[in-house]
């Protein structure tokens, strides 16, 4: 198989193009934020809390609009995310004294980004409510750098708060150790699924049945490309991660090969199970898609599992992904020490070995 | 093969010929079945319980190393809160192990005399949190808890001994077309997309790619048809497949994940035929370029189905992304079709935002469509 270069193109440049892509693409972050505003007081205190909001470096655009209906309008086109109501009165009844609030309107549709953007918004007006606690002369406040949360509410009191593993919360450090199972993931099972298909398509997997090599052997001369494709690109992902994108390596290299050749063992184990059940080459791909996207969904690798029902948390459990993601982001971001880390490694020992048997004896039903 | 080969007949009884054997074929293929009803109804399953940016419970520790009131009261404040559960850990070192393995997602640390600094004048009472920043999303959750529930404490300890604050400014935050902004309600018609994708882009190239192999194809082109009347023969069929899993995946939708529908039929119906004028369009495409199925299946799900997930708005908002990459997803029919369908569920009818992006989806497809027709004319040669 890799004496064809094209198949070595393909089982190399598309991975290392998705990992790029993908870098940029999968976050969780907000950025380039665009509010609406409509300003109804045209007090002081309004004045400030937009200024704030034009300080920030997550709003890219501060449209202002005359009514609320017209910026409705733009919400429903998608111009922008949300819409930011500073009705008649709200400097008069802050400057009394008296308890005044904001509306934000919200595009639901969106509604992760709208949360987000919500959480944002009340940080800068609390921001702004707090500098005006401070000193309540201080209307005209300069731009400042977005909500440092746990800032001082009254004069004596802090909370700190301390991302570990982590410090800047960069989604990238979280997406990119997960990539790196995700996509030997789809490349050691759709190949071995769809190679052994299309052997069986072309007659050649049934010479190789009648050959004096007994099943084990073959299943063995199955696995060891795919261990070797394995190898290969993960090591590329690993240069690539941390030279390119900066993420910390912490864990033992050992650890990450270790993890690596189970990982890939027990994915083309899957694959060639699959295998042994189909005929054609269409079949294998929908099986192994099948297979593919479930694994994927239900891994931790871009949704947290613990907002998954619990009877679909115990199907995370015969997951080889789910597994691979906790190794990697033990190796990657914590340093995890190799004895919190053999359990999922054993685990996926187990997968692995069960597969490769069910596959063995299905492969020898039908040699015999 | 018992495609038209008399000269004798019009352009349309050819087309029609040539349409009622393809859907004959496509019919009588019971994956076909399986396909159109049974995979969009795993899919769409798994999509709806297995995906979801909702922070549930989130577990934390709580190191208490004060026994004052306040202290106390501090921790009642967590234990209370809808929030959080609060597994107990006996001293600091303790809780950072239960973070370290993580047994829970922050731990809260209560410092000795913070009951005493918080009334004295010239100290600070300090609270410490840490938090896994492993998972960014859960960690920026986690923030916001903390800071509401801290301003609570100190609120609630500020009235108590009756210290005037400034005057609280709210924020009343309203989410329209989605009032309790839960997140399955956005990314359920995005799997629908995804689905769509699936069997519009994926299957097409790949069930195309199998006929190369096989050299059925040219045996078609043997026959009188024109390029015009094979490629829309061909697509026909699979259009019709694709809209009964759509009729499935809204009736799931709204049956059972309790979707609300406030827009019309009509115009559900009317983008989802539109989509598929892209979706297959690229499906053939693939399918004359790369002529084998491991190829096709390949280049399928690279340029169809990741960009669909990826990059279409359905989980990662298109605005956060670099504007390179936002450029890359104008070409990508699955963007238009979230944003249709992500309206018309939630929001209705608003025309204003459907019909342009039809238009969009309409000019991509033409562009695949014009593509495949003109690869099909060298072939011919």
């Amino acid at each position: 198989m890799l004496r064809d270069p094209r198949a070595r193109f393909t089982l190399l440049v598309p991975p290392i193009m998705q990992l790029f892509i993908f870098s940029f693409a999968a976050t969780m972050e907000v950025k380039n934020i665009s509010l609406a505003i409509v300003d109804l007081d045209r007090g002081p205190y309004a004045v400030s809390i937009e200024e704030r909001l034009r300080g920030s470096r997550s709003f890219a655009r501060l449209p202002r609009y005359e009514s609320v209906a017209a910026a409705r309008a733009a919400l429903e086109r998608e111009r922008v995310i949300a819409i930011l109501v500073l009705q008649s009165g709200f400097s008069a009844n802050l400057a009394a004294g008296r308890p005044a609030s904001v509306q934000l309107l919200l595009d639901g549709r969106r509604s992760n980004a709208s949360q987000i953007t919500a959480q944002y918004v009340s940080n800068i007006v609390g921001d702004t409510q707090r500098e005006l606690s401070a000193s309540p002369a201080a209307l005209s406040a300069q731009a400042a750098p977005p909500a440092v949360v746990g800032a001082t509410l009254a004069p004596n009191t802090d909370m700190v708060i301390d991302n570990w593993f982590n410090p800047n919360l960069e989604y990238r450090w979280f997406m990119l150790p997960n990539l790196v199972g995700m996509l030997s993931l789809a490349v050691a099972l759709m190949v071995t699924a769809l190679s052994v298909a299309r052997e069986r398509e072309l007659g050649t997997f049934d010479q190789t049945l009648v050959s004096p090599a007994t099943p084990i052997e073959i299943v063995i001369g199955k696995l060891l490309p795919s261990l070797l494709v394995a190898s290969v690109q993960t090591t590329l992902y690993l240069l690539i991660v941390t030279v390119i994108f900066g993420v910390p390596f912490r864990g033992s290299l050992w650890m990450f090969y270790a993890a690596v050749l189970t990982f890939a063992a027990a994915c083309a184990g899957v694959g060639l199970f699959i295998s042994s059940l189909v005929y054609t080459q269409q079949q294998a791909f929908l099986g192994a898609f099948t297979v593919l996207l479930p694994f994927a969904l239900l891994s931790g690798f871009a949704t947290p599992l613990e907002n998954m029902p619990v009877w679909l948390q115990f199907i995370t459990t015969i997951n080889p992904l789910a597994h691979m993601v906790r190794i990697m982001q033990g190796l990657f971001l914590k340093g995890a020490s190799f004895a919190s880390l053999v359990r999922e490694l054993e685990r996926l020992l187990e997968i692995a070995l069960c597969t490769w048997t069910a596959a063995v004896l299905l492969f020898r039903r039908k040699a015999a | 093969m018992s495609a038209v080969t008399s000269g004798g007949q019009s352009w349309w009884q050819q087309l029609g010929a040539m349409m009622l054997k393809e859907s004959k074929q496509v019919i009588r293929d019971p994956s076909s079945w399986i396909i159109a009803v049974v995979l969009p109804l795993i899919f769409l399953f798994l999509f709806g319980y297995g995906i979801s940016l909702d922070t549930t419970i989130v577990k934390i520790a709580v190191v208490r190393e004060d026994d004052s009131r306040e202290a106390e009261d501090l921790a009642a404040t967590l234990t209370h809160s809808r929030w959080f559960l609060v597994v107990p850990a006996s001293d600091r070192h303790a809780g950072e192990g239960l973070l370290q393995d993580q047994k829970v997602k922050a731990v809260v640390i209560i410092p000795a005399e913070f009951g005493r600094f918080l009334h004295a004048q010239n100290t600070t009472a300090k609270l410490q949190v840490l938090v896994d920043g492993s998972e960014p999303n859960t960690a920026n959750f986690v923030h916001g808890y903390m800071s509401v529930l801290w301003s609570e404490f100190l609120a609630a300890r500020g009235f108590e001994q009756g210290a005037a604050l400034v005057a609280p400014i709210g924020v009343e935050a309203r989410y329209w077309y989605n009032a309790n902004a839960v997140s399955r309600w956005f990314l359920i018609p995005g799997s629908m997309t995804v689905i769509m994708t699936l069997l519009g882009t994926l299957l097409t190239s790949l069930v195309i790619a199998r006929e190369w192999e096989r050299g059925t194809l040219e045996a078609l082109y043997a026959t009188p048809l024109t390029r015009g009347q094979i490629l829309i023969g061909k697509s026909l069929p699979y259009f019709i497949l694709a809209m009964i899993s759509m009729l499935v995946c809204v009736l799931t939708a709204l049956l059972l994940f309790e979707l609300p529908l406030r827009g019309s039929l009509l115009a559900l119906g009317l983008i989802s035929a539109v989509f598929l004028v892209p979706a297959l369009g690229q499906g053939l495409l693939i399918s004359v370029t790369m002529k084998s199925q491991m190829a096709a299946a390949q280049l399928g799900l690279m340029t169809g189905f990741l960009p669909a997930t990826m990059l279409s708005g359905f989980l990662f908002d298109i605005n956060s992304m670099p504007l390179w990459l936002q450029a890359i997803t104008l070409v990508i029919p699955a963007r238009y079709m979230n944003v249709s369908l992500q309206t018309v569920f939630l929001a209705g009818d608003l025309w204003s935002v459907l019909i342009p992006n039809m238009l969009f989806m309409l000019a991509v497809g033409a562009l695949f469509y014009g593509l495949t027709w003109w690869r099909l004319q060298k072939r011919l040669d």
